[in-house]
């Protein structure tokens, strides 16, 4: 048995005994296991690919120094093995990643029993198999090229399997099939009816985006930042003002005196008494304000994340499918996202116009006796504002306006109980959330209801208009109730204005202090110009791949067909008004006229195709031309062969002579002697070429006699 | 009745798979080919169904467009399975002789107009895989010959997997001809030690002929090649030295037996260039020499009816 790594020595699949697989075959299969495990490798642990080696190198010594194949007990053992293995990476074999690593190894260790054909495809199955739970890592363009890559060379493997006799043709096999299929695959992705999760699989623990349901200003001391992506979105008409694109996620309403949190609708509904329905309805349209007129509409497109959360600049007002729309302006899944997909939300732009069913006393608490200094700072401030709401609210902006207030993303710890009066009076440096408690906790002193609002500000902005949203965009505001309906407030404008207008990454303080924790990230190249117009070109592209294909769900689908649908409706109006005769009988007829005009086109290139095919055929040639003799007495003679009867007819037929002469050739050559298929185009073209001239010679004789 | 219900199902299929046999002289036609999914087709359309359930659970755009992908794949391949049989023609080069007990080995000249891969021929157990690269191939299926006689040439069943080996598409060939398979020569030792003996060496010069290959380097004419750049070959002619009759009478032991004898004694005549003739119960052929004599001797020895112990001649 050879075993040679020179691409030009692949030979046959199966060695002569038309069973064993052939060394050559082994490392087709090796280097699919190889293809197949690198769309994982990002995302399992390395020391697969060292299963993968020594299962290879088994079998290299097993054929090269013929020692007998693994047995049972070896077999078992490797299995052993990979589960303790697998164990002691994830704790449990329960999990997903467990899961997926148990197929993959299984998968490797294959190998190892791998002996005849029928083994070979099922390594290849299983190989299929194994691409698609890579899918579950990552959808993007990247994996997919990576797995057509894989899936062409299982496909080769197996057309290797089915007898290939050269490197060339089990390419072009392959890539024929792959071409000739694609169509097909197309419409049936487009027809195919997207169906809901037959029954709940196990998942893929998902990353949580650096937004949290949860402030507590001072417990971190440095904010971890990551330019992971939180979502991108498209909108549609105008684009909104740096100033307007707050994205409200959550709003926490809930103070303790140290930490903000979130109130879900189960725990306001136990908390107040009241129904759940009153906080939260389940629909497609907000029940909470007319969503007539929106002012902004989305095609956000999620990443994947652990809780339902759907951001929206302003209040949601309808969405293209069921949605929780909760009382205080925001949105929620019915569930958590698996996978990237795609939602349309259309938004109001401004913080929501109706009450919260919580109710203005729920927005006014405070804990009775935290943060003494900072209630007494805000009733002063409101008597001297003479009890006016907005002037209190102007004087606070204006008093985080000045000295000694500072932006920072590392501030002090604050470890006091009373964590406002803290910063307020002794820190005075802190980030989006510090600022938005204190702002919350004065207005709430005296009275104001107001909460703290969670969520995205800003947002790279691409040349094609759509908005990248990241982790490091997150921020936190304030919303108070004016004159009958919310207002947002943001006191980080007040501190650090280019925080807005100019987004996160304009925050730099000692260059290394954004992003610490990512010293790769794509947004430190942002200062080497290709790079930066690369990194964009790339974005554009996986942003539309993600929209078009992976987000072509169920409402994409909806919309894409009943474009198709319009557009036939469109062509039908169309063809109506181009034909004379109105009315739909007369649009019919002359449809199915112009269809079968179009059918009998196709039939007729389809006979002029076989009537060339049969003139290359030299027995269509010689019978013709000797009919042809035949009707002008010099047939041939009984048993006569084609060619001898044209040389016999030779000296008699004057200027003919040599072409008939050289046609015998031809058919003799073509008839008997293994010509290759160069050589036969060659002759038959030549053949014609003759057998035409004979007939004009001949003829200008008859007519000439 | 359960003999019958055995038999019934296999006369059946035997049957039908004649009447849906193609016959040699045209190009397969597409009534004649089955398409019949292989144990791997059906795991293939298993998998196709997995990932499709993976796709619609996990919501997987990309599984699902791999689902669809290797359900067309398969589509795909059906055609072109389908495709790689449709028209192609059979030629049989009939075996020039079969002694009972060897192989008739038969030789299948198939020609495509495409190129075609691993087309597979079967035939009671024997098989042969050709590629038609150039549209064109030859190969050689060694059928069994066991019984002496007229035997007719069994279905040709011809198929191919190619490319995936998903579904495998096939057609019988009704070949419709017959080969003659002579008696197993067999050696008697009174017979052998008549033939051998002095005088029967083939010596005296009879002049030169072409050189074919297989001719014994010592009786090749170097001398002559050399002055002519011919290669010619020394015939020695061997003088008929007996004429003799074969006869079945003479011989001992059942029918099968004695044409046994028979058929190696005319072998073993014909090389020793004995002008022979052959008496059967009821049929006697002249005595004559050369391959033509050997020919009919041996046709006469394979058609053979052995008389019904009744009429047995005295």
């Amino acid at each position: 048995m050879r075993w040679r790594w020179r691409s030009g020595s692949a030979g046959p699949a199966v060695l002569a005994d038309g069973h064993a697989l052939s060394a050559a075959m082994l490392r087709q299969l090796f280097i699919g296991q190889c293809l197949v495990l690198a769309l994982h490798l990002a995302w399992m642990p390395a020391w697969l690919a060292g299963i993968a080696l020594v299962v290879a190198g088994y079998r290299y010594l097993q054929l090269r120094r013929r020692l007998p194949r693994a047995d049972i007990l070896v077999r078992l053992v490797a299995v052993g093995l990979l589960l303790v293995a697998l164990w002691l990476q994830f704790g449990t074999l329960r999990g997903m990643d467990g899961l997926i690593g148990l197929l993959l190894g299984v998968y490797l260790l294959k190998l190892l029993e791998t002996h005849d054909r029928r083994d070979a495809r099922v390594v290849v199955l299983i190989g299929m198999v194994a691409t698609t739970v890579a899918f579950l890592h990552d959808q993007g363009l990247l994996m997919a090229g990576g797995a057509l890559l894989a899936l062409a060379w299982l496909v080769q493997s197996l057309v290797w399997l089915s007898g290939a006799t050269g490197v060339r043709q089990a390419w072009r096999e392959t890539a024929w099939l792959l071409l000739l299929s694609a169509p097909l695959m197309g419409l049936l992705f487009v027809s195919f009816p997207r169906l809901g999760p037959l029954w709940s699989m196990p998942q893929i623990d998902q990353a949580s985006t650096g937004l949290t349901d949860t402030i507590s200003p001072g417990d971190i001391a440095n904010l971890a930042r990551s330019d992971a992506r939180a979502f991108r979105v498209s909108l549609e008409g105008r684009e909104p003002d740096p100033d307007e694109r707050y994205w409200r996620v959550y709003t926490l309403s809930h103070f303790d005196g140290i930490r903000w949190t979130r109130a879900t609708p189960q725990e306001l509904s136990a908390t107040l008494g009241r129904s759940e329905e009153q906080f939260v309805r389940l629909g497609q349209r907000s029940p909470w304000q007319e969503s007539d007129s929106p002012r902004f509409v989305g095609e956000f497109l999620l990443e994947p994340d652990s809780r339902p959360w759907r951001p929206s600049l302003g209040a949601p007002l309808a969405t293209d499918s069921r949605h929780r729309f909760l009382g205080d302006g925001t949105l929620e899944g019915i569930e958590a996202l698996g996978s990237r997909s795609l939602v349309r939300i259309e938004s109001s732009g401004r913080a929501p116009a109706w009450p919260d069913p919580a109710g203005a006393r729920w927005h006014t608490l405070l804990p009775r006796d935290s943060n003494p200094r900072t209630r007494e700072l805000a009733e002063r401030l409101w008597r001297e504002n003479g009890a006016d709401p907005r002037a209190f609210l102007a004087a606070v902006m204006d008093r985080f306006g000045e000295a000694p207030f500072r932006y920072s993303l590392s501030p002090p710890r604050l470890t006091t109980a009373d964590r406002v009066d803290e910063f307020l009076f002794e820190s005075g440096v802190g980030y989006c959330t510090h600022y938005a408690s204190a702002m919350a906790v004065l207005a709430r002193s005296v009275g104001i209801p107001a909460r703290v609002v969670a969520g995205f500000l800003g947002g790279e902005r691409h040349p094609d208009g759509y908005f990248t949203v990241r982790d490091y965009d997150a921020h936190a505001w304030v919303e108070v109730w004016l004159d009958g309906a919310w207002e947002r407030l943001d006191p980080t404008a007040a501190i650090a204005p280019e925080r807005i207008d100019q987004g996160a990454q304009s925050i730099q303080e000692g260059a290394d202090a954004f992003l610490a924790d990512s010293p790769f990230s794509s947004q430190r190249m942002r200062d080497i110009g290709w790079a930066n117009r690369l990194r964009l070109d790339w974005e554009r592209l996986e942003y539309r791949w993600q929209c078009s294909v992976i987000g072509f769900q169920r409402e994409a689908r909806g919309a894409f067909l009943n474009r198709i649908a319009d557009g036939l409706g469109d062509f039908w109006r169309w063809w109506g008004g181009l034909m004379p005769g109105r009315g739909v009988l007369a649009t019919l007829l002359t449809l199915g006229v112009a269809l079968a005009g179009m059918a009998g086109a196709g039939l007729l290139l389809g006979l002029w195709w076989r009537e060339t095919r049969r003139r290359r055929d030299e027995r269509v040639q010689w019978l013709s031309l000797q009919a042809w003799l035949s009707r002008r007495g010099l047939g041939p003679e009984f048993g006569e062969s084609p060619s001898a009867h044209l040389r016999r007819i030779a000296p008699r037929a004057g200027a003919a002579g040599p072409a008939l002469e050289e046609s015998a050739g031809h058919i003799e050559r073509l008839a008997y002697a293994p010509v290759g298929s160069d050589e036969r185009r060659e002759r038959l073209k030549r053949l014609a070429r003759r057998v035409a001239e004979v007939r004009r010679r001949l003829r200008r004789r008859g007519s000439g006699a | 009745m359960p003999i019958a219900s055995a038999v019934w199902p296999r006369t059946f299929l035997a049957r039908w798979k004649r009447r849906s046999a193609a016959s040699l002289a045209l190009p397969l036609p597409q009534r004649r080919l089955f398409l019949l999914p292989t144990r791997f087709g059906l795991g293939w359309a298993v998998l196709v169904v997995v990932l499709l359930l993976f796709g619609i659970n996990y919501q997987n755009t990309l599984a699902y467009i791999l689902a669809f992908w290797l359900f067309s794949l398969g589509v795909v391949v059906l055609l072109r399975t389908w495709r790689n049989l449709l028209g192609v023609r059979v030629a049989l080069r009939l075996p020039e002789e079969v002694f009972a007990g060897g192989e008739a080995r038969l030789g299948l000249v198939v020609e495509g107009r495409r190129p075609r891969t691993a087309l597979e021929f079967h035939a009671e157990g024997a098989s042969l895989r050709l590629d038609l690269l150039e549209g064109r191939g030859e190969g050689v299926l060694a059928l069994g010959a066991p019984r002496r006689g007229i035997q007719a040439l069994p279905l040709l069943r011809i198929e191919t997997r190619w490319p995936l080996g998903l579904v495998r598409a096939l057609a019988w060939l009704d070949v419709a001809d017959e080969i003659l398979v002579y008696p197993r020569p067999l050696d008697d030792e009174e017979s052998l030690h008549r033939l051998s003996g002095p005088g029967l060496e083939a010596s005296d010069f009879a002049g030169l002929r072409r050189a074919e290959p297989g001719d014994s380097l010592a009786r090749l004419a170097w001398k002559q090649w050399s002055r002519t750049g011919v290669l010619a070959t020394k015939a020695f002619s061997v003088p008929p030295r007996q004429q003799l009759w074969l006869d079945y009478d003479a011989c001992k032991g059942d029918a099968e037996r004695r044409l046994s004898v028979l058929c190696a004694r005319v072998l073993a005549h014909h090389q020793a260039g004995d002008r022979y003739g052959l008496r059967l119960p009821g049929m006697t052929l002249a005595q004559g020499e050369g391959a033509r004599q050997r020919r009919l001797a041996l046709a006469a020895l394979a058609r053979f009816r052995s008389p019904a112990p009744g009429e047995m001649p005295s």
